[in-house]
């Protein structure tokens, strides 16, 4: 007997005819799947015992390999007798007996082929053959860093949690599945360290993912959105990240890790406002420095939000402020300038946030080159006309810069958006608009939270002990217990007292 | 969606009737300087602006106009400005030798009521007239950067004990102290100097001191000074740089008032017209620099007080000293008080060579 | 809680989640004593002690930890707040009417200050500032802190003291110009005077008092209270050191025609990049404001919640529109002069003889309740 899928046309030819007639006295569950061109059904005959048996499978999800290399040897050249002789015969891991034809869908979409012997339809096996269809790893791209590992998330589920699973080899690494989408049948899996991650806020991911009503489930960025304690915030509330090992090490910290089948990133929650400005790469770095660069991005976001709105709101408003020496550079350059600053600054912006746009929906190529010329060509030629006051263009260029300068690209897309409302109070009332704008911001982000937990700790409310990883880093010494807002079962992380013994000089 | 609606009225309604007026930057004449003279029975005030050209020089340009108060001045100028005069950015404030005589506090009261005005603006009684001193053209970068420069540098380094609008009116005020300016005087067509310290009494200049004591009045005044004396020793000229002074007041009988101000200086020289600072000599000059500190401060306090004027504020120091101290009697008993000058030198450097 | 139940009142214990940490009334009760007042308090203490009134300004201080131990106290013995105080001693009736002035003296307190606020701005920044439309929008972002709950409101009173802080660090600079020798001779006024000023200064000093309304929702109140009395302490030193300053930064004439010295001492101030700072400060103080007229309205909306039963949510709404309104009244200096004035004579009263009266009543009432 030889494999009727193998491709001659003729073959091709009977096994059409076979379809067809087929289709007249099919089941019940085959009539949808009939359609659908992939849909694969072929009979065999056993050489031992002559038993006739069929395979059912999606061609299209089927490692086909398996099929033809380990199987079909096994089944055709063994005894057979009944079906539950397959499970001495196969050399395949994953084989189900089953009798119940409402999960026959279940299974065929997931990439098993289903068996049955002639004889008996009601009783039938599925047989694990999935195609894994996916890109292999490679380096992390958003969350590049120059040192430590070099491997980021892909497509695959099963590769990401693989991935994890290598950097922390415990039983109590717990990842719980959950399939949802009504049609995307999208498969989802909440990760946490059993004994150390408090009960409540996998209780609280755990509810909430249940409570998701939704079809089409692509990407963990939809998962966000509906889980989000508040999804009219521009703030991002869950850290998505690329890396393995930052899921490793937020794991550790207490934290849980959401994976998403199809999504290179996995959710990290709870989260906090100071986490969104710390790269992974700091704890790379020795401590001091790392510290300094926080710093010098924390300073990056407040300058890439204010030196606009702060421009537009001392030129229109507070001459005053201006230190004498500066204000003949800028009455020189604004004196050419028709327009009020807002609308030099808005001008500005947007011509900025077009570049950006424009960017990032380019191929790189391209898309660099855009940068380049539009950065270059229009802003000198601006200033030229007189459109724009050279001053101002510094300022935005460097805002933008430092915009950049933070580790998430969510977070910069926030950033991005925060300034325009404080350009227009600027506007409406000089500085004092600017508070009131700020007031307003730090209003929203104390009534934020992230699962359930304030978003803005540990400044508010203020955790002194947590403030060791917040602004600055602290070094790991002094990093021996879990972030105390995440109240952990155990929130100590190690001992730390051999390494805090501190030697007298020369001992 | 009540809130969102709440919201987007809120949002027009700021739009419409919230905005408050600007003053953009290069749209407002910024008054830097404003001199005031008597000219008949009206004041003439000038006011600076300068003219930011598109080549980077500044140039000046002055208004002038005839009124009664600072405030009625600025806004008859308007009349012939094409931009709003605003005063938020003033660096001085000079005053014409008559105006300065009959009393200045009336105008004052406009630097002080406007919260735009600065309490860092100099001010400066000049000898001959505001208007005339603005009519120059000094240094390159406008010429109220270039008296305030001219202010502030003779301030920090040289021989001016510090002024401003802010310590005027707190001398003004106390009591016991009575309030002095820098004294200016226009010498050639771009230039002008400091010629002195001008000494009020209440609020009207009586007396100045000339460049030449001013010295001497700084270590009576200021603590921090740094100025510089030319000092005649054994044929030989030195010039001293005072790089600290402290000065030290004790109050030692009350009737009649004793005073003894103790003046410490350590100094360094810069200049030397003999061969060698040796010890001796840099001893010499030390003694010689303590009498002669001691016997033209003392000469100075008895200037004062022939003149009925406090300007080192002795009055005020009496009452710190005494509770329930009564400024009236204060006031007659001065004039005879005895004051002792003592003071110590001490001459740490003498430059990179001997 | 127990009483509370008693007395009937409708009191549902306040969930954990909505507590604040025991160290939190440091910052709600500075941030409630520091607002307008700051800004002018040097000439109005000075006005009878002269020099001397620092040592009233830290009298004044000293004496109000008396009257956070007697809150503490009453809050203890009826394990709630004063509302629950209020109806354990007169009765229900007698009890919600007096709760009642709370809403009418938090009201006009929110009005005081944000009128003051305003005022500032107007002759500082901005003349033409429309009232409406500032006081709608600053009122606007009370309420959407309020709506946070009680923890939020906490939250902003931490940041508007901490975020600021910075200012005091200005203050340094104008020390250069301060002569600290005005300070002398130290006892020059008469004791008369002392105690006149610091009754002036204890006018500045209050806010204090709600503390007997965040209490229930004070985790572990019992270590809540030397957090209580820290804040009250730092206040006092913060405003005994500022008073130094003035006076020595002032000279006495000077400081009679100032009627903002704080904002005045800022003008001297000069950074490499900033000519001028009191604007800056101006700008921030509407940070250090919004916790006075944010937790003002709090106790407004919370009292209206227990004694008519209507919902926080729209108590705070219409408390936002009454203080709204009365701030349309509030155009000239007299008039908001006269509502600060009359807001400090009543807390005034509240602090120095209600509370005491209070206290020794629901001692009584203890008693008589026992039989």
């Amino acid at each position: 007997m030889q494999n009727e899928r193998s491709s001659s046309p003729e073959k091709n030819q009977q096994h059409t005819q076979n379809k067809n007639e087929e289709k007249k006295n099919s089941e019940d569950w085959e009539k949808t799947f009939l359609k659908s061109k992939d849909f694969t059904k072929t009979n065999y005959i056993n050489q031992k015992t002559g038993k006739p048996f069929t395979f059912v499978f999606m061609s299209t999800l089927v490692d086909e390999k398996i099929l033809s290399n380990s199987v079909l040897p096994a089944l055709l050249e063994e005894e057979l007798y009944q079906l539950s002789d397959i499970k001495k015969l196969l050399p395949i891991p994953d084989v189900q007996l089953s009798t119940e034809k409402s999960e026959i869908e279940k299974k065929l979409f997931n990439g098993y082929v289903m068996l049955f012997l002639d004889n008996d339809k009601s009783l039938f096996a599925f047989i694990a053959a999935q195609k894994e269809v996916s890109r292999s790893v490679s380096a992390p791209e958003i969350e590049f860093s120059v040192v430590g590992p070099k491997e980021a998330f892909v497509e695959s589920l099963r590769q990401n949690i693989n991935m994890v699973r290598k950097r922390m080899p415990i039983k109590e690494l717990v990842s719980e599945e959950f399939t949802l989408g009504s049609l995307s049948k999208t498969k989802i899996s909440i990760l946490h360290v059993e004994g150390i991650t408090n009960d409540e806020i996998i209780q609280t991911v755990r509810q909430r993912i249940k409570n998701i009503e939704f079809d089409e489930i692509v990407d963990s960025s939809y998962i966000v959105q509906l889980i989000s304690d508040n999804e009219s915030s521009p703030f991002p509330q869950l850290l998505d990240t690329e890396r393995p090992d930052r899921v490793a090490a937020i794991l550790a910290e207490g934290k849980i890790a959401i994976l998403v089948d199809g999504s290179p990133h996995a959710l990290i929650g709870p989260t906090t406002l100071i986490e969104f400005f710390s790269s992974f790469e700091d704890y790379f770095l020795n401590w001091v420095l790392s510290s300094f660069f926080r710093l010098i991005r924390v300073f990056g976001v407040a300058f890439s939000i204010l030196i606009t709105p702060i421009y537009v709101a001392a030129l229109t408003y507070h001459y005053e402020l201006i230190p004498k020496d500066l204000l003949g550079t800028l009455i020189n350059s604004r004196r050419v300038v028709p327009f009020p600053p807002i609308l030099e600054a808005l001008f500005l912006e947007i011509t900025i946030e077009l570049l950006r746009e424009a960017g990032a929906r380019l191929p790189t190529k391209v898309g660099q080159t855009i940068g380049i010329v539009g950065g270059i060509v229009l802003g000198t030629a601006s200033v030229e006309a007189g459109l724009t006051s050279n001053v101002l263009l510094i300022f935005i260029a460097l805002a933008a810069l430092a915009a950049f300068t933070t580790p998430v690209y969510k977070m910069s897309n926030t950033i991005r958006l925060l300034r325009f409302p404080f350009l227009l109070m600027a506007e409406l009332w000089g500085l004092l608009g600017i508070t009131i704008a700020f007031c307003f911001l730090m209003t929203h982000l104390i009534r934020l939270t992230s699962l359930g937990h304030p978003f803005l700790e540990p400044l508010y409310p203020p955790r002194v002990q947590d403030l060791k990883d917040a602004f600055i880093r602290g070094s790991f010494k002094d990093l021996n217990r879990r972030p105390s807002y995440l109240r952990t079962k155990d929130p100590i992380r190690f001992s730390g007292e051999k390494s805090h013994k501190k030697k007298d000089i020369d001992e | 969606m009540r809130g969102q609606k709440l919201f987007l009225l809120l949002l027009s309604l700021m739009l419409l009737s919230g905005c408050v007026q600007k003053e953009v930057v290069d749209d407002v004449n910024i008054a830097v300087g404003i001199g005031l003279d008597k000219k008949d029975d009206q004041i003439l005030g000038s006011v600076m602006i300068p003219v930011y050209k598109t080549d980077r020089s500044i140039e000046n340009f002055t208004f002038t106009s005839k009124g009664t108060v600072t405030r009625d001045i600025i806004f008859q100028m308007s009349h012939k400005s094409s931009q709003p005069i605003v005063t938020g950015s003033l660096e001085v404030g000079l005053f014409g030798e008559e105006v300065a005589r009959e009393g200045i506090i009336e105008f004052l009261d406009a630097f002080q009521r406007d919260p735009s005005v600065g309490a860092r603006v100099y001010l400066a009684v000049v000898d001959g007239t505001a208007s005339e001193i603005f009519k120059g053209n000094y240094g390159d970068r406008g010429n109220a950067i270039y008296l305030s420069g001219l202010i502030q540098q003779n301030t920090e380094r040289g021989n001016m004990p510090l002024t401003n609008v802010h310590q005027f009116l707190f001398d003004f005020y106390q009591k016991g102290k009575d309030p002095f300016l820098p004294l200016l005087k226009k010498t050639q067509p771009d230039l002008v100097n400091i010629a002195g310290v001008a000494l009020f009494k209440d609020e009207k200049v009586i007396d100045s001191i000339p460049t030449s004591k001013m010295f001497y009045f700084k270590l009576l005044v200021d603590e921090y000074s740094e100025g510089t004396i030319k000092i005649k020793a054994d044929n030989k000229e030195s010039v001293i740089k005072s790089l600290k002074s402290k000065y030290k007041f004790r109050l030692k009988k009350r009737s009649p008032y004793e005073f003894d101000i103790h003046i410490n200086i350590d100094a360094l020289v810069s200049e030397y017209t003999g061969r060698t600072v040796s010890k001796k000599v840099v001893k010499k000059i030390e003694k010689q620099l303590e009498r002669q500190v001691a016997s033209e401060c003392t000469k100075l306090i008895k200037k004062f007080q022939e003149k009925n004027i406090d300007p080192i504020g002795l009055g005020h120091f009496a009452k710190t000293q005494t509770r329930g101290f009564d400024f009236t009697k204060w006031t007659e008993e001065y004039p005879n008080a005895e004051v002792k000058v003592s003071v110590d030198v001490s001459i740490a450097e003498v430059g990179v060579v001997e | 809680m127990i009483i509370g139940r008693q007395v009937g009142i409708m009191h549902k214990p306040i969930q954990d989640r909505f507590k604040i940490s025991p160290f939190l009334p440091l910052y709600v009760i500075m941030a409630m004593q520091i607002g307008i007042g700051v800004l002018g308090f040097q000439r109005v203490v000075a006005k009878d002690a002269g020099n001397d009134a620092w040592i009233s300004v830290l009298g004044a201080g000293l004496i109000i930890h008396v009257i956070v131990w007697v809150m503490y106290k009453i809050c203890e013995t009826v394990q709630g707040d004063v509302l629950t105080a209020n109806v354990y001693v007169f009765g229900k009736i007698a009890g919600n009417a007096l709760n009642s002035f709370f809403i009418f003296y938090y009201i006009l307190t929110c009005a005081g200050v944000l009128g003051g606020l305003i005022e500032i701005i107007k002759v500082w920044m901005f003349p033409e500032l429309n009232t409406f439309v500032f006081a709608s929008v600053y009122l606007l972002l009370a309420v959407y802190i309020i709506n946070g709950g009680l923890r939020t409101v906490a939250g902003m009173a931490f940041f508007s003291l901490v975020l600021p802080a910075y200012l005091l660090l200005v203050f340094g600079l104008a020390v250069k110009h301060a002569d600290f020798t005005n300070l002398l001779p130290v006892f020059d006024h008469t004791l008369i005077d002392m105690i006149k000023s610091g009754y002036r200064m204890s006018l500045t000093y209050l806010g204090y008092d709600v503390l007997l309304f965040i209490y229930p929702f004070i985790k572990e109140p019992q270590k809540s209270k030397k957090w209580a009395h820290l804040g009250v302490f730092f206040t006092t030193i913060l405003y005994t050191v500022l008073a130094i300053l003035t006076f020595a930064y002032f000279s006495g004439g000077l400081l009679e025609k100032s009627i903002w010295p704080t904002l005045e001492m800022w003008k001297i101030v000069q950074l490499p990049f900033i000519e001028r700072f009191e604007y800056i400060g101006i700008a921030n103080w509407a940070i250090i404001i919004i916790p006075n007229v944010a937790i003002s309205l709090w106790v407004a909306s919370r009292v209206t919640k227990q004694v008519f039963h209507l919902k926080q949510r729209k108590g705070v709404i219409v408390a936002a529109l009454l203080c709204l309104g009365i701030l349309m009244f509030l155009n000239s200096r007299e008039r908001i002069n006269m509502v600060l004035d009359l807001t400090a004579l009543l807390s005034f009263a509240v602090s120095y003889l209600f509370i005491p009266f209070l206290y020794l009543s629901v001692l009584i009432a203890k008693k008589v309740k026992k039989k």
